[in-house]
């Protein structure tokens, strides 16, 4: 219990005190923020043992006559240890990435209260609470977003909050309709949602989509996404592998597993259409990569594209369709960050931010290149790394629910995944006559390069030994079949 | 004494800020004296509240009925504080924080020391009307209330003499006449052909006698809604609003925002549910223009507030906008939304008070108009600039803030009523006022701040930004007896549908 | 129709309300001179206080003072006559108060012409700061 609100208020307390903090205090400022994300980290893993030993950690409130609850469960769980440990390895990465940096103070305190937000999503028991820190989410991440303070950076940050605002506000219908129609907002308990009541739930179905559509980048609703990229790398990698758009997914795994119920999805009409949009997100989100030039927005469209993979996998409505998207989410999670970190690495040592500069860059920065063809081999959805497994279970899942063509989607898409991004590596690595002058080298290097390395070995590991993440994502499939 | 005090309070809640008011103009040249004075009156207004409220909450006496002079009810006149009552005088005492922050730079604002007093005399005639609109519940009553308040609220306007407050001023004036002589003829027609002022007599006869003269009935319906529209700027009748609201004196604009309008929209509600009730408006779908007019309110409202440059003129439209998320509530027609209505309405009072007195003190210290010179004022005055943000935040009604309540009832509400495109309405609302309050935001936290020194404001004005943003996030997180009391008043106001 | 006729000239004080009414109404809306916007109210309230009036008459009914009349006699109600004495008392602080505006608008102006008050506001405005007196 006292893990979860720690976990929780870590956060919080953490972003005020580097709010308090002078600005010059550079060195106790990145004190306070690894500690605060490690104990945060530390707590979330200590709730994860006592929810997986099968305890409940509720914690209720009144909110003006609403109900407001945290109550962690597997599933919870599973975004919650995503983002906390990919937090830590982010703040690691910022302290070499955002060093000398202008506006750091503004920086790290919201990326503190911005961690506190996405654990409050992840371990929120009711509709409320996962609303009120949905929202929270948004408004702290926006100041991160436009970290820049170019022209650029605001107009991507205005858009990013119009976009998430007004999805926000559609899924606030979507929560009340659920509350008249339900009559409570709890997720323990089974799906909300009663079968039998029919009429509108196709609507809300479609509300609910929209609603957390927005943040998952589900296609038409997806542009704020490519936009946020003039936001520095690691928050970019936040962004697009952790915090926002995972909550956007949680929330669509919420509502087709807690608020309404495979049973009931599988009646309604609409929820037979949800995986073919994802399917098209899928390839479109891909076939639209490859023709980026900017690094960071192919990767943009990439995570587009791979998010789906998660809808896809759980509007299956199959145990193994579940069991690969809760797998893709871990491993592509810590792949994509590692994913972003590289590319944040390429661009502050050598300048290269297109693909098509890429020649010889894999002659300056060798191993940040490895790194980066084993993560474009992940991509693909190859053997030694984790995100080959929830690609099997997604297949399994898909063929399983009795819609195989999404598993012939799965490997169209591992193949145009391939055509991608194998070009880039062998582009880094051809021209070897040309050297690239590195800016620099030392400490700061050393802080973004060993996150990233590490990110790449448990992404290895998870491949090797998927025995080490089964567990949690069995715990998640018995809980909701 | 106490005793005494207990009888009378009805009647005290409304006497003592007049009779405060009337005391102050012989005292003029002690200024401490009347700002003392100014702010006792309404701080004993609101204990009253305060104590009426309890007694009201604790069913000592629900509803506490009071005659006037001792001649009982269709003779005499009768104050009656039931929830809806209590409900209001707990929401006019928003008046004390305005107060409080109207003493620290007043001279500044109206243009001259000896005008103080008489602006503290026509606020605190306002504040009486205003607590003489809750609990009066006698029709001719209601006239005489509102043309106070009305005359008051042009003072206030034109408080600071130059010529675009006295064009305003002039604008005002006039339409709120026509506004009230629309109010009085109504009430005229509703005299005809029921024979009482006291509004439950008359409603008790219009049930009888409606079905034998409904033209009548229907024209007394019509007169009323439009001439209360007028006053509490119901879109399309808001022409006035925007220029009164952003020329007045600071002070003066958080009090005509955010309690005046509310002022005239109570008494809009005894009206229509008091004396015509929900079978009335349900046969001349009167709730159904109500809701049509507040959506289109929210929506154009919003929409004209994203196009202002100057801030108090932003704000100024999204008043109308608010206006329409309370009529809305009130077409609704059943217990939830019409509660979430009062709700909001408590909530936009304290949340729109907090915006104008912010957007007043940046307006003294930095001397800028436009959102776009404000640039950087976030960290010039931090402690304005923080309740600027939490009312903001209120207004966009993101969860832990007061909108938030309100909102969420009026969807349930819309729900109940069976209606989409109100909800649709609402939440449309809320991201239009996210576009346009945001970038006020955005400007002074993240946009690069100039060299001039532009310092928070004194102590009493800070207190009263504090207080006023506090009391935005504890509706929002405590509501306590504002939510009790508009579900209950909602309830009394529907009991017979 | 004689009926309908009847019927309306029984009524003529109301049917004379209705049209001060209107015209009152119509003056107010249309008129950009400020002084007749003000007769305009002026005879919109006339009119509702007419109406008030005639609702409490009685025809052939005597003003209802004890003692002076025989028990038979019928009273006409006396308390709209009452309430219209508040109504022209609030009418008249309305005239006043509006007379007080419009002299301001006039020395700021020079004009007591809405029309020609927008025209120049442009010139007014730049010195909006300036708090005349």
């Amino acid at each position: 219990m006292l893990a979860l609100v720690f976990a929780l208020s870590s956060g919080i307390i953490g972003g005020l005190l580097v709010a308090a903090l002078p600005a010059a205090r550079t060195r106790l400022r990145n004190m306070v923020v690894l500690f605060f994300t490690g104990s945060g980290m530390i707590c979330s893993w200590l709730v994860a043992r006592q929810v997986w030993a099968g305890e409940r950690l509720r914690f209720a409130g009144q909110l003006g006559g609403l109900t407001f609850c945290l109550d962690p469960d597997p599933l919870g769980i599973v975004f919650g240890l995503i983002a906390a440990t990919l937090w830590f390895f982010t703040v690691v990465y910022s302290l070499g990435y955002m060093a000398g940096k202008a506006h750091q103070r503004t920086y790290y305190a919201f990326l503190l209260v911005a961690f506190s937000a996405t654990l409050g999503v992840a371990f929120s028991g009711n509709l409320v609470a996962l609303y009120l820190f949905y929202e929270l989410l948004t408004l702290t991440t926006y100041p991160l977003v436009i970290q820049e303070r170019s022209p650029e950076a605001m107009q991507a940050g205005t858009k990013y909050l119009l976009y998430n605002l007004a999805g926000a506000a559609v899924l606030l219908l979507a929560i009340v309709l659920t509350a008249a129609w339900g009559g409570r907002l709890d997720f323990v308990g089974g799906p909300i949602l009663a079968a039998g009541l029919k009429t509108g739930l196709n609507w809300l179905l479609f509300l609910f989509t929209v609603g957390f559509g927005v943040k998952a980048a589900l296609l038409p609703l997806h542009r704020w996404l490519p936009a946020a990229m003039v936001a520095p790398t690691p928050v970019s990698a936040l962004l697009h592998a952790v915090a926002v758009v995972y909550a956007g997914v949680y929330g669509l795994l919420r509502v087709v597993y807690s608020v309404f119920g495979t049973t009931l999805l599988g009646e309604l009409g609409f929820a037979a259409l949800i995986p073919w949009v994802a399917a098209g997100t899928v390839l479109v989100g891909i076939i639209v990569a490859t023709q980026q030039d900017i690094l960071k927005r192919r990767l943009a469209y990439q995570t587009i594209s791979h998010l789906s993979y998660i809808l896809l996998g759980a509007f299956t409505l199959h145990p193994w369709g579940l069991a690969g998207a809760v797998l893709q989410m871990i491993g592509y999670a810590v792949l994509k960050t590692a994913f972003f970190f590289c590319a944040g690495i390429i661009a502050e040592q050598t300048g290269v931010t297109r693909v098509s500069q890429m020649g010889g860059v894999g002659r300056s920065l060798p191993k940040t290149m490895v790194a980066f063809a084993v993560v474009t081999l992940g991509m693909i959805g190859m053997l030694p790394l984790g995100t080959f497994w929830g690609k099997f279970y997604l297949m399994k899942g898909s063929v399983a629910g009795g819609k195989w063509p999404l598993a012939l989607v799965l490997i169209g898409s591992g193949i145009i995944n391939a055509v991608c991004f194998i070009p880039v590596v062998v582009r880094a690595f051809r021209d070897e006559n040309k050297r690239l002058s590195i800016t620099e080298r030392g400490v700061r290097v050393t802080l973004m390069l060993v996150p990233t390395m590490l990110l790449v070995v448990v992404g290895l590991g998870m491949g090797l030994f998927p025995g080490m993440v089964w567990p949690a994502v069995q715990a998640v499939v018995d809980w909701f079949f | 004494m106490t005793t005494l005090i207990r009888a009378n309070l009805p009647v005290l809640v409304v006497i003592a800020p007049l009779f405060v008011a009337f005391i102050l103009p012989p005292l003029a040249r002690r200024i401490r004296l009347v700002e003392a004075l100014a702010l006792l009156g309404a701080v004993l207004g609101l204990g009253g509240a305060g104590y009426l409220a309890s007694i009201v909450l604790t069913q000592q006496e629900n509803p506490f009925i009071y005659q006037l002079g001792g001649w009982p009810a269709p003779w005499g006149i009768e104050l009656v504080a039931g929830s809806l009552g209590v409900f209001f005088l707990l929401v006019v005492g928003v008046s004390v924080p305005v107060l409080l922050f109207a003493q620290g730079n007043l001279a500044a604002e109206v243009g001259g020391a000896e005008r103080v007093t008489r602006f503290y005399v026509l606020y605190l005639l306002l504040v009486g009307a205003m607590a003489g609109m809750a609990v009066t519940n006698d029709m001719f009553n209601v006239y005489v209330l509102v043309e106070v308040a009305t005359l008051s609220c042009c003072g206030l306007v034109s408080a600071r003499r130059y010529p675009r407050a006295a064009e305003a001023a002039f604008t005002y004036l006039i339409l709120a006449t026509l506004g009230s002589a629309l109010v009085l003829g109504g009430i005229g027609l509703i005299y005809l052909i029921t024979g009482h002022l006291n509004m439950g007599f008359a409603a008790q006869e219009l049930s009888r006698v409606w079905l034998a003269r409904p033209h009548v009935v229907l024209m007394a319906v019509s007169l009323i809604v439009v001439g209360f529209g007028v006053k509490a700027a119901l879109f399309p009748l808001h022409v006035w609003l925007p220029d009164a609201h952003s020329t007045a004196p600071s002070p003066a604009s958080a009090i005509l925002s955010g309690l005046a309008v509310k002022g005239y929209l109570i008494c809009l509600v005894k009206f229509l549910y008091g004396v015509f009730g929900p079978t009335l408006l349900q046969e001349f779908a009167v709730h159904r223009i109500l809701t049509l007019l507040g959506g289109v309110g929210i929506i154009t409202g919003s929409i004209l507030a994203l196009t202002q440059e100057e801030l108090k003129r932003r704000l100024a439209y999204s008043t109308v906008a608010q206006v329409g998320y309370l009529i809305l509530g009130f077409g609704l027609l059943n217990v939830t939304g019409l509660a979430g209505a009062l709700f909001y309405l408590a909530s936009h009072a304290v949340i729109k008070a907090t915006l104008f007195l912010a957007a007043g003190a940046m307006l003294a210290a930095t001397g800028k108009r436009n959102v776009r010179d404000l640039a950087g004022v976030g960290r010039k005055m931090p402690i304005t600039m923080a309740a600027f943000t939490i009312g903001s935040l209120g207004l966009i009604g993101l969860p832990l803030f007061s909108g938030f309540i309100g909102k969420w009832y009026l969807l349930l509400g819309s729900w109940e009523a069976g209606l989409i495109l109100p909800a649709v309405a609402i939440l449309a609302g809320s991201v239009l006022c996210a576009a346009y309050l945001l970038p006020v935001i955005r400007a002074a936290y993240f946009a690069p701040a100039p060299e001039e020194d532009w310092p928070d404001p004194g102590r009493p004005q800070k207190l009263a930004l504090l207080l006023l943003a506090a009391a935005v996030v504890i509706l929002g997180v405590r509501p306590g007896p504002f939510l009790e009391l508009a579900q209950k008043a909602a309830a009394e106001l529907l009991a017979f549908y | 129709m004689s009926g309908l006729l009847t019927k309306v000239l029984i009524n003529y004080p109301y049917l004379v309300a209705v049209l001060l009414f209107t015209i009152g109404t119509f003056t107010v809306l249309t008129h950009p001179n400020l002084f007749k916007k003000l007769l305009g109210i002026n005879i919109m309230e006339s009119a509702i206080f007419l109406m008030f009036v005639a609702s409490g008459n009685i025809r052939g009914g005597v003003a209802p003072i004890r003692g002076t009349t025989n028990a038979e006699a019928v009273y006409i109600n006396p308390l709209p006559s009452a309430l219209m004495l508040t109504g022209i008392v609030v009418s008249v602080s309305v005239t006043a108060f509006a007379l007080a505006l419009i002299m301001r608008l006039y020395k700021a102006y020079g004009t007591t012409d809405l029309r020609r008050i927008a025209a120049r506001r442009k010139e007014v405005i730049s010195d909006d700061h300036l708090d005349q007196g």
